[in-house]
């Protein structure tokens, strides 16, 4: 949507390319470095402001799924999303470390569910790591 | 050669130093100063002039030091430097170490001087300028060769008596230390925590017990006119499967930009295991392969981690250890790519 004044998101995109475009190239070589990396930080904060939100209700409700699915869902639905997040991260690491998603279908279901969670994720911190899984979800297939 | 001396106070306790531990004459230091890289350890490079004595003659060393901030498990540099002694004495190409200070009136804290060998060892550049490496297939080949006489050294050895006693089942050891560093956290890391179940569940149920270096990968070696001089940063190094070694050097996080080039970034991952078993390394599979990889991931997240919470704890305020905390998320993605067979 149109607006007056830019919002955070613009702003720091658009601090992002003054830097690359007026500063980077008149930096000493051995300061470069440190104009790229803070360009990457500042990409990162740009799709974090973006994504960040869906990343984390995706997340929970994808942990929330898989923790019911063992019978090991924790009663959190007082707390607010973030805070969640990290209580349902904990319930599902106490689950994991005592075996309750050893066997199928639990450990199929289990690694699609994080495969999509860190991809939310990688997709904020480095969308160029990601590369496209060939054909339908093929889990398990064997190396 | 251009003088430069950063610390005029140690250079001077330094000559000092080298000359009683040389029996020299007389002893100039006509360069001290720090080198790049080094999270964990503080590099310098010390040129001197010796007259007389054991070592006499100029000479191009490079002090390594304990830095202020350490990462738990790594070694100390007495250590390191009865690792490197052990290594170099048998044939792996590595900087030659010649002395150990463990007095802390020199500088300041317990230091190892070793030989400075010549070559570039930026994984970024390695990865990106063919010139630098005109043969990679070559340079991967003795990469994988010096790689099998690190693992040829076995225990018990009395000369590496200061390193803690082999695990009984290394894999699984390495599952449990991971765990203990993530429990310090203030955080839950699923992916981490069902890759490091996976690799459990999964142990390899054969396994020999060698020497490993830890962290042998592309931007810890030197490559000089093309050619491996010297392997450097040994302070991972221990007992353990060897196969680990072969898993971080092969691993996608560590190929900077030949991200496709299983064999370290350079070139695919069949000259590496042929120089392996060239020079007596044992066979390595598919599985293998996989295994010590997703372990790699799982590893270096774990690392990464620890240098993130440097920053967020206010311990070194840092924009690289934050940066380095953002890279957790594509190493979990990695490792579960790795876990389900749909990559390698």
């Amino acid at each position: 949507m149109m607006t007056d004044i830019s919002n955070g998101i613009d702003l720091m995109a658009t601090a992002r390319e003054s830097l690359l475009r007026d500063v980077l190239p008149a930096l000493p070589a051995d300061r470069r470095y440190v104009a790229l990396m803070i360009a990457n930080a500042m990409a990162i904060a740009t799709r974090e402001a973006d994504a960040g939100d869906p990343a984390t209700k995706g997340e929970a409700t994808t942990l929330e799924r898989l923790l019911a699915s063992v019978g090991a869902a924790p009663d959190d639905a007082a707390l607010a999303t973030a805070e969640r997040l990290r209580t349902l991260r904990r319930a599902i690491k106490d689950a994991i470390r005592a075996g309750r998603f050893d066997v199928p279908p639990h450990a199929e279901a289990l690694s699609a569910g994080l495969l999509e969670t860190t991809r939310a994720w990688v997709a904020i911190s480095n969308p160029k790591a990601l590369r496209p899984v060939a054909g339908p979800p093929a889990l398990h297939r064997g190396s | 050669m251009s003088g430069e001396v950063a610390d005029p106070t140690a250079a001077a306790a330094l000559a000092q130093w080298l000359r009683d531990a040389t029996r020299a004459d007389a002893v100039r230091v006509t360069r001290y100063a720090r080198l790049s890289g080094g999270a964990i350890q503080d590099n310098w490079s010390l040129d001197v002039e010796i007259d007389g004595g054991t070592l006499p003659g100029a000479h191009r060393y490079v002090l390594r030091t304990d830095a202020p901030s350490t990462v738990a498990s790594s070694l100390t540099r007495a250590q390191e430097f009865a690792v490197l002694q052990v290594a170099h004495a048998a044939g792996v190409a590595t900087p030659a170490p010649l002395l150990l200070c463990t007095d802390p009136r020199v500088i300041g804290r317990t230091f190892f001087i070793m030989e400075r060998m010549g070559g570039i060892a930026q994984a970024h550049r390695l990865t990106r300028e063919p010139a630098l490496v005109p043969d990679a297939r070559a340079l991967v080949r003795s990469l994988g060769a010096n790689l099998a006489r690190i693992h040829a050294i076995r225990p018990p050895r009395a000369d590496l008596d200061v390193l803690p006693a082999p695990a009984e089942h290394p894999a699984q050891a390495a599952v449990a230390a991971l765990r203990v560093h993530l429990d310090r956290l203030e955080d839950a890391y699923p992916a981490l925590e069902w890759g490091l179940r996976w690799c459990d569940l999964h142990a390899p149920r054969e396994f020999d017990v060698t020497l490993v270096h830890g962290d042998y990968r592309t931007g810890n070696y030197l490559v000089d006119a093309g050619r491996l001089t010297g392997v450097l940063d040994w302070e991972f190094a221990g007992w353990g499967d060897p196969r680990q070694d072969v898993g971080w050097f092969t691993a996608r996080c560590w190929r900077s930009h030949g991200v496709d080039l299983e064999g370290g970034g350079l070139a695919s991952v069949e000259p590496f295991l042929e120089g392996y078993a060239s020079a007596g390394g044992r066979a390595v599979s598919r599985d293998d392969l996989t295994y010590w990889q997703v372990m790699a991931h799982l590893r270096w997240a774990v690392i990464a981690l620890q240098q993130a919470r440097r920053h967020a704890t206010g311990a070194e305020h840092s924009l690289e250890l934050a940066l380095t905390g953002r890279i957790v998320h594509e190493l979990e993605h990695e490792a579960l790519r790795l876990m389900m067979g749909v990559d390698r």
